[in-house]
């Protein structure tokens, strides 16, 4: 019946009712990081550079003292407290110049492979679960397939080069580009997966309780498909911005000063022979890449272990097999320490 | 006796894999009526779990193409029922329970979830919002209190000022269901008690791969029965679970089956579950189904030369001496099937006209229960068999 007040317990936390069907609470996802420092690592730089970027757009003024296009008096300096990364030939400060180089370089690598991810993954995923031949279906499974192919024959890096060229210079044209090449392997790894996933019994047993099709491909498929996708995803940040910096480097790239990526920046000292005799002006662009790459590698790695249940469980020491106490997020589960009261081997007895 | 909850009618099932096509569920008739377990034995490969798959229309098609026959539920033939409608019927009408219960939940949701989702199943169509199907009282049975509508609730017919429409908005009440989560929960834990589960509340936050084996085919139970399906078929439940866990489940199932009032397919193996569970045994034999009647019955006196080969091969603790039997030779290749009946190469009593003529459909035995029948020439002379 519906209650005429709420009731103190059907309001009873609805907080902690949402993370407990999560699975993932705020703690469970610090113990998982925890237990395996390198992803830590890539967290904390990862979430560092995020927060960066929206500082850059904020208030730049917390990190830098330049403007993106302010030309200081002091020309081609080494490093120094003052400029981290030394200056230009035109008297710009590089390491200004990198950070603000850092939103835009976010935006479009997130923009490239998310929109690649939602695409693709959503073809993947009807071409994977609806591909019996002969049906509606089938025909569009293989429309799908074969086209993705096309698109996987060329290599895509000249591809996106050659599409780059042909569409000129700006932010816009260049997501073309790179999206235009990036879709089809995620077409391939969902479906792969999801073909895998859709004869699994679980999904013959939600049938059976009479769950529709379409649910079956949102909750079953979706959910168990997710957990190699966003690890994908994720160390595809990476991949994309390194895609990003190549088209940049061989001049296809973004170059004024302020909306520069980082590959460009690369290029254009590189041009003047600078590498040599200006070590540090192609350092700071570099490091950058490098840096940012790394660190969404390395998250990446970790991620399959805080989406799956099973590692998560252990990792996070909450589980069965815990090393230490259940953990207060899991408040269900009985106080008494040593994790949970149900053996794996051994029966729960039937009760009398 | 005359009201079957699932009435069959010369079912054929064919597979065709690559040129070949082979029928492994060939004209098979039998009803469960309402309230009764009807078991289904025979050995691997004889077309059990084909013919248990077919009934919900769970079989990938192709390979398999139901060549022939009938399946009628409650009125209708589910063979014409178009493959989108038929999520409609299952659940709530035909509900079944798998022989894997280590993979038949979803390992990444909590188990809470996934009873709540074939509870909320039921109820969605108990608020006449799915497709209305008839459901079997429950051992919870509310169905006599009356469900708030959720169109009352948005309407704030329930509650004058709203405040259901304002519950329903937080979504503390479904939206299609008019249930809060609490009631769910409850039913949730209800369900999970009635499968004896001790400390449900436990339970509920586990994920499937933090329970054995035992406790998964229970929450499947659970899952199956908080449906209240008109007929649930349970194909080899116990299968693929150990020795003691097997007779835990089935003692459970026994109890369950005295507790909710459904009727059930019983789909086994093991002569011995049958013989505890069933009220009706059918015996299957290469696609075949060769004799149907009273468990009790086919038990003291079978009528078909497989079932009495079947029982005598059933180890029993009480005769300890002498080998175990088996049936001589293997169930044949159902692609290239012998002519005539097919038991012929294997039976102790065939004579001629066995190879030539198929066996006859199932017919009262002669000096047997009327309820009684037998797929054999010469089912009068099976009690003669050593």
């Amino acid at each position: 019946m519906v209650p005429a007040t709420p009731s103190a317990s059907a309001t009873r936390s609805p907080a902690r009712d949402a993370s407990r069907r999560l699975g993932l609470g705020a703690l469970t996802f610090w113990r998982v990081l925890r237990a395996n420092p390198l992803t830590l690592a890539g967290f904390l730089v990862v979430a560092a550079i995020c927060i960066a970027a929206v500082i850059v757009v904020v208030a730049p003024h917390l990190l830098t003292q330049y403007g993106p296009d302010q030309l200081t008096t002091t020309y081609n300096q080494p490093p120094s407290l003052h400029h981290p990364s030394g200056t230009d030939g035109n008297g710009l400060d590089i390491y200004s110049e990198t950070l603000y180089s850092l939103p835009l370089d976010l935006v479009i690598a997130f923009a490239i492979a998310g929109v690649a991810m939602l695409a693709g993954g959503g073809l993947g995923l009807v071409a994977g679960f609806w591909d019996r031949p002969g049906t509606v279906g089938g025909v569009v499974s293989v429309v799908v397939m074969r086209i993705t192919d096309i698109f996987l024959a060329f290599p895509s890096l000249i591809l996106a080069l050659a599409i780059a060229v042909s569409l000129g210079r700006g932010v816009w044209q260049l997501i073309v580009a790179i999206l235009l090449t990036w879709w089809p392997y995620y077409v391939r790894l969902v479906r792969g997966e999801t073909l895998a996933v859709k004869h699994l019994p679980y999904v013959t047993a939600a049938r059976a309780a009479g769950v529709t099709e379409g649910r079956i491909v949102l909750r079953h498929i979706l959910r168990n498909v997710l957990e190699p996708v966003v690890v994908y995803f994720t160390l595809d940040i990476g991949t994309v911005l390194v895609t990003l910096s190549t088209i940049g480097f061989v001049g296809l790239g973004l170059v004024y000063p302020g909306q520069a990526e980082w590959g460009s920046m690369m290029s254009y000292y590189q041009g003047f022979g600078l590498i040599t005799a200006y070590p540090w002006t192609v350092l700071g662009p570099g490091l950058a890449i490098f840096v940012t790459v790394l660190a969404f590698s390395l998250l990446g790695d970790g991620l399959r272990d805080i989406l799956d249940p099973r590692s998560r469980r252990v990792l996070a020491g909450t589980g069965t097999g815990a090393i230490t106490a259940a953990a207060p997020s899991e408040p269900a589960l009985p106080a008494g320490g040593g994790g949970i009261a149900i053996p794996v081997e051994s029966e729960v007895p039937i009760a009398a | 006796m005359s009201d079957p909850v699932v009435s069959i009618q010369g079912l054929s099932i064919d597979y065709v894999v690559g040129a070949g096509r082979f029928r492994a569920v060939s004209d098979v008739s039998l009803d469960v009526e309402r309230g009764h377990v009807v078991g289904i034995v025979g050995e691997t490969g004889c077309g059990k779990s084909t013919l248990a798959q077919a009934i919900p229309r769970l079989l990938p098609e192709p390979p398999a193409t139901i060549g022939a026959g009938k399946i009628f539920f409650q009125g209708t033939d589910l063979v014409q029922v178009p493959r989108w409608k038929m999520p409609a019927i299952r659940g709530t009408g035909i509900n079944m329970i798998f022989q894997e219960p280590l993979n038949s939940l979803n390992p990444a949701f909590r188990v809470y979830d996934q009873v709540a989702e074939a509870v909320h199943i039921r109820q969605v169509r108990e608020s006449g919002r799915g497709a209305v199907v008839r459901t079997e009282p429950g051992p919870f049975d509310d169905s006599r209190r009356p469900s708030p509508k959720a169109s009352d609730a948005w309407a704030g017919k329930v509650v004058p000022g709203g405040a259901a429409a304002e519950a329903v908005h937080r979504r503390e009440v479904d939206r299609r269901t008019g249930r809060s989560r609490d009631e769910v929960r409850k039913e949730v834990l209800d369900y999970l008690r009635l499968v004896r589960i001790n400390d449900p509340e436990t339970i509920l936050n586990l994920y499937p791969h933090e329970l054995s084996g035992g406790m998964r085919q229970r929450i499947m139970i659970a899952m199956a029965l908080s449906e209240k399906p008109s007929l649930l078929i349970a194909d080899e439940p116990t299968s693929a679970l150990d020795v003691t866990i097997q007779a835990q489940v089935l003692t459970l199932m026994k109890e369950l089956i005295e507790e909710v009032n459904t009727s059930i397919l019983f789909i086994s193996h093991d002569l011995g579950v049958i013989a505890e569970t069933a009220d009706e045994l059918g015996v299957m034999y290469a696609g075949k189904l060769v004799e149907f009647g009273p468990v009790g019955e086919i038990f003291a006196s079978p009528r078909h030369p497989y079932t009495k080969a079947l029982l005598r091969a059933a180890p029993t603790r009480y005769k300890s001496d002498g080998p175990l039997l088996s049936i001589a030779g293997n169930v044949p290749n159902l692609a290239r099937p012998p002519p005539g009946c097919r038991y012929h190469p294997r039976c102790p009593i065939a004579r001629p006209v066995c190879r030539v003529e198929p066996g006859p459909p199932l017919q009262a035995v002669t000096g047997a229960g009327s309820t009684h029948r037998s797929a054999c020439h010469f089912a009068a002379e099976v009690p003669q068999i050593p």
